[in-house]
């Protein structure tokens, strides 16, 4: 598990990659999440699921249904982090 | 993410020296109730189990509520085994990724979390379906307290308690540091 922020980008990309059944390679950080082949809610919210879980974060609802992409989640995540941190 | 349980035997639960313990969640004894039984993990420990129409919400679906219970049982259950204390759950939260089928089988995965300090203890669950998918993940803390402790808040004989006291100490059987003990017990406090 990895804090710094390239590193959560990295490491949510290869989260995203095996929930979607997609190559990590073709992804970037402004993928549009919802626009990804086979992306429907349940997949994203494994996604979210297993990015607290790795991160033992909480994330607030309101925030993980408004991300539309990896830069996104990341940042909730590094607030969170952040927020855990003080 | 695994479901599969070791070959280790499954843990006894130090409520099994009493002749009519009623835990909702993992009592035999209890018509009412769950009946979980637990499996030896190499994560932690795990339950499988299938819920039916008296425990729905809308129809087919498995209320919600129920497992929470499912995962308190097991997260709690987890720890003692693994401290030989009494674990009071002082807060869980729980994700619900997709509604649970009724009817369907289930596994509840516990595993411990990060060391809270001082006598919180906190675990994380996962409930998988029969394909390995998470449906539900969920992450408490709990108090742990030594029996004597407890004993003030668990109604039970005195022959009741010092046999349940003794339980609680008894050694697990050898096991590896990924297999639990073979103890367990757990009450919410606030439930």
């Amino acid at each position: 598990m990895t804090t710094d922020p390239d590193g959560v980008v990295r490491q949510i990309t290869e989260i995203v990659a095996t929930e979607l059944s997609v190559p990590a390679e073709a992804l970037t950080p402004d993928t549009d999440l919802r626009g990804i082949e086979g992306a429907d809610s349940v997949r994203l919210l494994r996604v979210v699921a297993k990015v607290e879980q790795t991160w033992d974060v909480e994330l607030d609802d309101d925030e993980v249904f408004g991300v539309s992409s990896i830069a996104a989640l990341s940042a909730v995540v590094g607030n969170a982090l952040r927020v855990r941190a003080a | 993410m695994s479901a599969d349980a070791t070959d280790a035997p499954a843990p006894d639960l130090p409520w099994s020296v009493l002749d009519d313990y009623r835990c909702f969640g993992c009592s035999p004894h209890n018509p009412h109730g769950l009946a979980l039984a637990f499996d030896a993990h190499p994560e932690g420990l795990a339950t499988t189990f299938r819920l039916g129409r008296s425990y729905e919400s809308y129809p087919g679906v498995v209320h919600g509520g129920l497992l929470g219970v499912v995962a308190d049982e097991t997260m709690g259950n987890l720890i003692v085994v693994r401290t030989g204390l009494v674990a009071f759950t002082v807060s869980m939260r729980l994700r619900y990724v997709m509604p649970v089928s009724v009817g369907a089988e289930y596994t509840c995965v516990a595993r411990l979390g990060a060391a809270a300090g001082g006598p919180l203890t906190s675990a994380t669950a996962e409930i998988l379906d029969a394909e390995g998918g998470c449906v539900v993940t969920a992450s408490a803390t709990y108090r742990n307290v030594p029996f004597g402790t407890a004993r003030e808040r668990i109604a039970l004989s005195a022959p009741e308690a010092g046999r349940l006291d003794q339980a609680l100490a008894t050694p697990a059987t050898p096991a590896t540091p990924a297999t639990p003990a073979t103890n367990a017990f757990t009450r919410q406090e606030s439930a």
